[in-house]
């Protein structure tokens, strides 16, 4: 194995392959304050890629509640539970990650979900985690508590599907850092389903080669964001491209909220991939449960969060999520104004970040009406 | 009563004196005129018999940790033109239907491209030399055998609403809807030829190494499987390595997967090189 480093890690850790960093690394931000688990980003994905013979139970987008649901059932509690202690020191790892701690014979630790696995796509759908008491409702702060993870192949810069395969059949690409299955190659071994702690990819019966989540390449080569983020409702996704934390913009979005004000957090980052889907932990949720599944950053990340009706720069890139369907890769704020710029420059969309507000009066001189609210 | 009891007696006794298949230390294919059809064929009881001794795969990542399939029977007929191999072994489980989590029933049988007093490594060849593996597969004999290409057929009790290349607008089994349903599996629109549907069990392949496996130039290949409480017998035929035939011989080697033992790719019971000679049947 080679000696990589990871800088979600803080530290080197041992990789498959050495370090090889793409050109620009595709990267995002998922709000998973404003999601509603309307699941249009899972049909916006499905209808798209996945209708196929073969493709029926694969999502590579999903929705779970959080803190008991999962898809493939118990992806990520079979793993914590795998690797054992997992330690920080500050911001440094200290444990070990899914590639150090490999059995013999394997490239990484993994485990490979059976067929029933994944029948149950819905599984603790807005369960709480503790038992509601009667009457707890009217009490605050509520201590039951639940929220929503919506999940797509994180594109990571250490890919463990790709370490896995054992003929190179999965590849990242140089020029964005998506990481695809090369379907002429696949000969549908599962290594990379064993490997991916995410469970990411998925086995087609029908073809016998393994798929995942291809970030939507075609739109995203036209500048555009995938189907998953222009399609949703709660406008909780932002696309974009990340840089190293020593070469990070605070022009560039997904820089400034990833490096920067340090507000989304990678999932799961004790596995080592160094993942590039990046998350704004819940507000709401128990510190020592955000802190297993975004690191150590998680409970400054949910004060800083908080703080963002204070932060007229974090304020207005959060308004930027979901405003365009452009790709935005620089963004700039005039007072009240937050725009959004493209690669070639052009703006892509301006937001006012306080809407206007027209108050009627209840009124209504000229009729000589009260006016109601209800229709 | 009586004579029938003693009939079946006798014809117990004089069927456990059968004698079994010649075994010999190297894989000896017989020359015949009539190749056997089927590994059930009994032109296969005159051809000697090989017992090759499985041992793990452990040249590379991710190896194969335990030994299961403990050895491959071989049986071997030639007409001078195409060579068949009849391979049995022990597995009671039957793993032929791919999923999730699911790996199927394999074998292979892997000769040096070229001959030569040297031949490349035993494990899938080298970068000096080029092996040629013809592989059979479990699920692509299921389907050859006549297993659809759906869904249902891999699991019955499946639902599907609707597949859009099943829209009304498109004519059933028409080229426009054939081409769309390719579009809608990526494998089979890049023309990956392992993605099916098959027509035979087995494919061409050749290989320089661990993890260079890839479709090969077309040896003629065929094949049959067949499974019993037993376990498999399966019969694969290729061309006859060029030069073979006389008194030349060349290596052979062999693997088997398991699919109940999540067997699949590297994760393989193998066996080193064995000698390989076409004879003239006595």
């Amino acid at each position: 194995m080679a000696r990589v480093y990871n800088w979600q890690l803080g530290r080197e850790m041992s990789y498959w392959y050495p370090e090889s960093r793409p050109k620009r690394q595709f990267a995002a931000v998922f709000d998973t304050n404003k999601c509603i688990a309307c699941q249009t980003c899972t049909l916006a994905c499905k209808t798209t890629w996945t209708s196929g013979k073969g493709q029926e139970y694969m999502l590579w987008n999903n929705v779970e509640t959080k803190p008991y649901g999962s898809y493939p059932l118990a992806y990520d509690l079979k793993l914590l539970e795998m690797l054992n202690s997992q330690q920080w020191e500050g911001e440094k790892y200290t444990g070990q990650t899914v590639f150090e701690s490999a059995p013999a014979g394997e490239r990484v630790l993994g485990w490979r979900p059976e067929q029933q696995d994944y029948a149950y796509p819905n599984v603790g759908e807005d369960d709480c985690a503790n038992q509601v008491d009667t009457g707890a409702l009217m009490k605050l702060p509520h201590m039951s508590w639940f929220f929503y993870l919506a999940r797509i192949c994180n594109h990571c810069s250490y890919p463990a599907c790709l370490s896995s395969c054992p003929r190179g059949s999965i590849y990242k690409r140089q020029e964005d850092g998506i990481v695809l299955v090369d379907q002429n190659r696949c000969r549908g071994y599962q290594e990379c389903v064993k490997g991916c702690p995410y469970k990411k990819v998925f086995f087609n019966p029908m073809t016998g080669t393994s798929e995942k989540c291809i970030a939507c390449y075609p739109k995203i080569e036209q500048g555009i964001q995938p189907q998953c983020f222009v399609n949703c409702i709660g406008k909780i996704r932002l696309a974009g491209y990340i840089s190293r934390p020593e070469q990070a913009r605070a022009d560039n979005p997904i820089d400034y909220l990833v490096h920067i004000k340090k507000v989304a957090l990678p999932l799961f980052p004790q596995y080592g991939l160094e993942p590039n889907i990046y998350y704004i932990p819940p507000i709401h949720v128990p510190d020592n449960f955000n802190r297993q599944l975004f690191g150590p950053r998680a409970t400054e990340a949910v004060k800083t969060y908080r703080n963002a009706f204070n932060d007229r720069d974090l304020a207005g890139l959060l308004c930027l999520f979901g405003s365009t369907e452009r790709m935005v890769t620089r963004f700039t704020r005039q007072g009240d104004v937050i725009t959004g710029i493209e690669d070639s420059g052009a703006a892509a969309v301006r937001i006012p970040m306080n809407e206007p507000v027209h108050i009627r009066p209840a009124q209504d001189p000229r009729n000589q009406l009260v006016r109601i609210n209800c229709p | 009563m009586k004579t029938t009891i003693a009939l079946l007696i006798v014809l117990l006794v004089l069927g456990g004196c059968r004698r079994g298949p010649e075994l010999v230390p190297e894989v000896v294919a017989l020359k015949t005129d009539n190749l056997p059809a089927s590994p059930g064929d009994s032109a296969w009881d005159r051809a000697p018999e090989h017992v090759a001794r499985l041992l793990l795969q452990d040249l590379v990542e991710p190896r194969q940790m335990k030994a299961t399939t403990q050895e491959v029977r071989v049986r071997a007929l030639s007409d001078g033109a195409q060579v068949v191999f009849r391979l049995s072994w022990a597995d009671d489980d039957l793993s032929d239907a791919p999923g999730p989590g699911k790996m199927v029933d394999a074998c292979a049988v892997q000769i040096p491209a070229k001959l030569s007093a040297e031949p490349p490594a035993p494990q899938m060849g080298d970068d000096d030399g080029l092996v040629q593996v013809t592989y059979w597969r479990a699920d692509w004999q299921a389907a050859v055998n006549g297993r659809g290409d759906s869904i249902k057929d891999l699991y019955p009790n499946a639902v599907v609403d609707h597949y859009p290349f099943d829209a009304q607008s498109l004519e059933k089994g028409s080229d426009a809807q054939k081409e769309m349903a390719r579009r809608y599996a990526p494998a089979r629109a890049l023309g990956n030829l392992r993605a099916g549907p098959r027509e035979k069990p087995v494919e061409d392949l050749i290989a320089n190494g661990p993890g260079t496996l890839s479709p090969g130039p077309s040896l003629d290949s065929a094949g049959s499987g067949q499974h019993t409480r037993q376990g498999w017998a399966v019969q694969i035929s290729r061309k006859l390595p060029e030069g073979l035939g006389g008194s030349e011989r060349t290596q052979i080697a062999f693997a088997v997967w398991q699919g109940s033992e999540q067997e699949s790719g590297a994760r393989k019971m193998r066996t080193g090189w064995i000698p390989f000679v076409v004879r003239t049947a006595p």
